[in-house]
C-alpha cells in the first residue's frame, strides 16, 4: 500500500467513522494482521475502543478476521475496499437509472449500514418511500422485495457468508470466531420471504421465490444468427442491415468488437482488454495534453504509435523545431510519461555508441497517473475539510438561525419577526457563506470526477495483470 | 570502465557519453542547477477543464453531500470521548452528553463476530433501574412548566428540545457513569480475575486422603 492510499483511506475513515476508527484502520492497513491485543497495545487505545471500532470495521466489510492456531483471532484490513467508498454515490445514481427510487433506496440502505437481512431492509425502504408519498398511501412491501430480488438477480447486491449450521459433534467452548462459509450457488440466491406489507393483511406472495438461479454457461463469441434472433423487438433491422453494422464496428481502429471467425455467418467477440486500453491509453494523452499543451499532446500520440523512436526522428515526423522538441520530450520524459530505452552497438555499451529510444509503457504510465489521483483525492479532501473548519463558527451560526426560524414557522410567527432573525446574519456573512458553499461543491465534483478516472485506471490495471 | 575513469581524470566539462545524441548541441548553455525546491503552487500554463454539470452531477453531488452528513448521524460514528474536566459543573447535566465509551449503540448480529469483540455490561441491570425512577418524574414536570410559560421563545426551545433528548440521555448517562466506574475498576487491576482464589476450597479438596497431615 503506497503512502497516498494510506493517507487517502486515512481522509476517507476519518469522515465516514470518526476518528477512533481511523486510528485502528490505518494501523491495521500500515501492519497487516494482527490480534486485538497487540491492536490496543500498538496504538495506545483503550481496549474497548478497539472492540467498538472493529466492530463498525467488520460490520462494514473493510476489516475481515481469521481464526488462527490456539484461538487467536487476527484481523485484517483490505485497503483497496476502504478506498471504494469514495464511489458510493455513483452506484446509488446507477441503481437509480436502472431501478428507480426503490432500487435506490434499497442500495442506499445497504451500502450505509454495510450489512443487512432483507427483511430489515426491506422494511426501512418501505419505511421511507411511504413518508414521500402523499397521505393515505403507503409502500408496499412486496413491491420492494421485488426490486430486491431483481437486484440480486443481476449481482447489483450479494449474500454474505453465513455461520455454518454445526452439528453439535463438539460440545466443548464454542470457538472465539465463527468461520463463515459461502456456498458459490448461493450468493445470489434470495430465500422465499413471505413480508406482509404495513399492517394490512395479504396473501403471502410467492413471487419473490428465486429458486436456483439457471447455471449460465460463460459465452465468449456470439454468431451472426443469435445476435439477429435477441435483438430487442421495436429496432426493425434487417439482417443486411445488421450485417452492415457488425462489420462496422468490427472494423473500427479501436478494436472493441472483433471478428473471430465465419462460421455461421461470422463469430464476433467483443475485447474487454482492448476497449480498456483505448480508454487508458486516452485518458494517458487527455492528461499530457490538458497538462502541457496541445504540441506535448501531439509527439506523445507519436511516440504512442511508434512504440520506439529516436530522438531526431520526432522532430522530423513532429514537424516541430528540434529545441521544443527536446525540451517537451524531456519533460515528458522526467513526469514519468514516458520512459527511455536503451539499445547498444557495440558490446560494451558505449554511451556514444549507443541508440536511445523514447517508449510510452502504458501499464507503468497509468500506474503512474493512479497514484497521482489518489494524490490529488487526499489534496482535495483535505482542502474541502480546511475550508469548512475555517467557517465552522459562521456555519454553525447559520445552522442555529435555520432551526430556529424552523422552529418559528412550526409554531406559527409573524413576517416580521421571521425577518429579524434572518437579518441575524449579515450581508457579508451571507457572501462568506455562498462562497463557502460553492468552493465546497467545486471540490466534491472534482473528487467525483478523479474517482470516475480512478475507476478507469485500476480497470485497466487489473485486467492487464490478469492477462500476465 | 576505462572511459569513464579517463574521463574524469581529463577534463570536468566533458560527459562519458556523447552529448549530441541526447539532443544538447555544441555550444548550448546547460540549464542553470536548481537551488531550492520547486515552489508549492507553480503558476498553470494551461486552465483546467470545467467540470462536468448537467442534472447527473449535480444529483451526484447531493447524493456525495448527504451520505456524507447521514454517516455522521448514523451509530456506527464512533467519536472520541469527552476529555472530563477539572471540576464537575452544573451544565454539565444539561449539556448533550458525550459519546458513550462503553457501550455500542447499534446492535450487530453477534452470531457473525468474534466473541471476543463483544463489551461486557451485564453487571448492572439493578443499578440502572433504580437509579431511573427517581429521576423521570421530576424531568416530566419541569417539562410542563416550560411550555406554560412562553416569556423568551427562542432559548426555552432550545433548552426544551435539548431536555427531550436529554430524558434518554440521562438514562445511558446514568449507565456510562457506573459502566465506566465498573470497567475501570475491572481494568485497574493487573490480576485476571477468575485466577483469584479466595481460600475457600482449601479444606474440601483432600478429604480423600486423610494419612497426610494437613499443614
Amino acid at each position: 500500500m503506497t503512502q497516498a492510499e494510506i493517507k487517502l483511506c486515512s481522509l476517507l475513515l476519518q469522515e465516514h467513522f470518526g476518528e477512533i476508527v481511523e486510528k485502528i484502520g490505518v494501523h491495521l492497513i500500515r501492519t497487516g494482521s494482527q490480534p486485538l491485543r497487540v491492536i490496543a497495545h500498538d496504538t495506545g487505545t483503550s481496549l474497548d475502543q478497539v472492540k467498538k471500532a472493529l466492530c463498525v470495521l467488520v460490520q462494514h466489510n473493510l476489516v475481515s478476521y481469521q481464526v488462527h492456531k490456539r484461538g487467536v483471532v487476527e484481523y485484517e484490513a483490505q485497503c483497496s475496499r476502504v478506498l471504494r467508498m469514495l464511489r458510493y454515490p455513483r452506484y446509488i445514481y446507477t441503481t437509480k437509472t436502472l431501478y428507480s427510487d426503490t432500487g435506490e433506496l434499497i442500495v442506499e440502505e445497504l451500502l450505509l449500514n454495510g450489512k443487512l437481512t432483507m427483511s430489515a431492509v426491506v422494511k426501512k425502504v418501505a419505511d421511507r418511500l411511504t413518508e414521500t408519498m402523499e397521505d393515505g398511501k403507503t409502500m408496499d412491501y412486496a413491491e420492494v422485495s421485488n426490486t430486491f430480488v431483481r437486484l440480486a438477480d443481476t449481482h447489483f447486491v450479494q449474500r454474505c457468508p453465513s455461520v455454518p449450521t454445526t452439528e453439535n459433534s463438539d460440545p466443548g467452548p464454542p470457538p472465539p470466531a465463527p468461520t463463515l462459509v459461502i456456498n458459490e450457488k448461493d450468493m445470489y440466491l434470495v430465500p422465499k420471504l413471505s413480508l406482509i406489507g404495513k399492517g394490512k393483511r395479504r396473501r403471502s406472495s410467492d413471487e419473490d421465490a428465486a429458486g436456483e438461479p439457471k447455471a449460465k454457461r460463460p459465452k465468449y463469441t456470439t454468431d451472426n444468427k443469435e445476435i439477429f434472433r435477441s435483438l430487442p423487438v421495436g429496432y426493425n433491422i434487417s439482417k443486411q442491415v445488421l450485417d452492415q453494422y457488425l462489420t462496422l464496428l468490427a472494423d473500427d481502429p479501436l478494436e472493441f468488437v472483433g471478428k473471430s471467425g465465419d462460421s455461421g455467418g461470422g463469430m464476433y467477440v467483443i475485447n474487454l482488454h482492448k476497449a480498456l486500453a483505448s480508454l487508458a491509453t486516452a485518458t494517458l494523452e487527455s492528461v499530457v495534453q490538458e497538462r502541457f499543451g496541445s504540441r506535448c499532446a501531439r509527439i506523445f500520440r507519436l511516440v504512442l504509435q511508434k512504440k520506439h523512436i529516436e530522438q531526431k526522428q520526432v522532430e522530423d515526423f513532429a514537424m516541430i523545431p528540434a529545441k521544443e522538441a527536446k525540451d517537451m520530450l524531456y519533460k515528458m520524459l522526467s513526469e514519468n510519461f514516458m520512459s527511455l530505452q536503451e539499445i547498444p552497438k557495440t558490446p560494451d555499451h558505449a554511451p556514444s555508441r549507443t541508440f536511445y529510444l523514447y517508449t510510452v509503457n502504458i501499464l507503468s504510465a497509468a500506474r503512474m497517473l493512479l497514484h497521482r489521483c489518489y494524490k490529488s483525492i487526499a489534496n482535495l479532501i483535505e482542502r474541502r475539510q480546511f475550508e469548512t473548519k475555517e467557517n465552522k463558527r459562521l456555519l454553525e451560526k447559520s445552522q442555529r438561525v435555520e432551526a430556529i426560524i424552523a422552529s418559528m414557522q412550526a409554531t406559527g410567527a409573524e413576517e416580521a419577526q421571521l425577518q429579524e432573525i434572518e437579518e441575524m446574519i449579515t450581508a457579508p456573512e451571507r457572501q462568506q457563506l455562498e462562497t463557502l458553499k460553492r468552493n465546497v461543491n467545486k471540490l466534491d465534483a472534482s473528487e467525483i470526477q478523479v474517482d470516475e478516472t480512478i475507476f478507469l485506471l485500476e480497470s485497466y490495471i487489473e485486467c492487464t495483470m490478469k492477462r500476465q | 570502465m576505462a572511459s569513464r575513469g579517463g574521463g574524469r581524470g581529463r577534463g570536468r566539462g566533458q560527459l562519458t557519453f556523447n552529448v549530441e545524441a541526447v539532443g544538447i548541441g555544441k555550444g548550448d548553455a546547460l540549464p542553470p542547477p536548481t537551488l531550492q525546491p520547486s515552489p508549492l503552487f507553480p503558476p498553470l500554463e494551461f486552465r483546467p477543464v470545467p467540470l462536468p454539470s448537467g442534472e447527473e452531477g449535480e444529483y451526484v453531488l447531493a447524493l456525495k453531500q448527504e451520505l456524507r452528513g447521514a454517516m455522521r448521524q448514523l451509530p456506527y460514528f464512533i467519536r472520541p470521548a469527552v476529555p472530563k474536566r477539572d471540576v464537575e459543573r452544573y451544565s454539565d447535566k444539561y449539556q448533550m452528553s458525550g459519546p458513550i465509551d462503553n457501550a455500542i449503540d447499534w446492535n450487530p448480529d453477534w452470531r457473525r463476530l468474534p466473541r471476543e469483540l463483544k463489551i461486557r455490561v451485564r453487571k448492572l441491570q439493578k443499578e440502572r433501574i433504580t437509579i431511573l425512577l427517581p429521576k423521570r418524574p421530576p424531568k416530566t414536570t419541569e417539562d410542563k412548566e416550560e411550555t406554560i410559560q412562553k416569556l423568551e421563545k427562542k432559548e426555552e426551545e432550545v433548552t426544551s428540545e435539548e431536555d427531550e433528548e436529554k430524558e434518554e440521555e440521562e438514562e445511558k448517562e446514568e449507565e456510562e457513569e457506573e459502566e465506566y466506574d465498573e470497567e475501570e475498576h475491572e481494568e485497574e487491576t493487573d490480576y485476571i480475575m477468575s485466577y483469584f482464589d479466595n481460600g475457600e476450597d482449601f479444606g474440601g479438596d483432600s478429604d480423600d486422603n486423610m494419612d497426610e497431615a494437613i499443614y
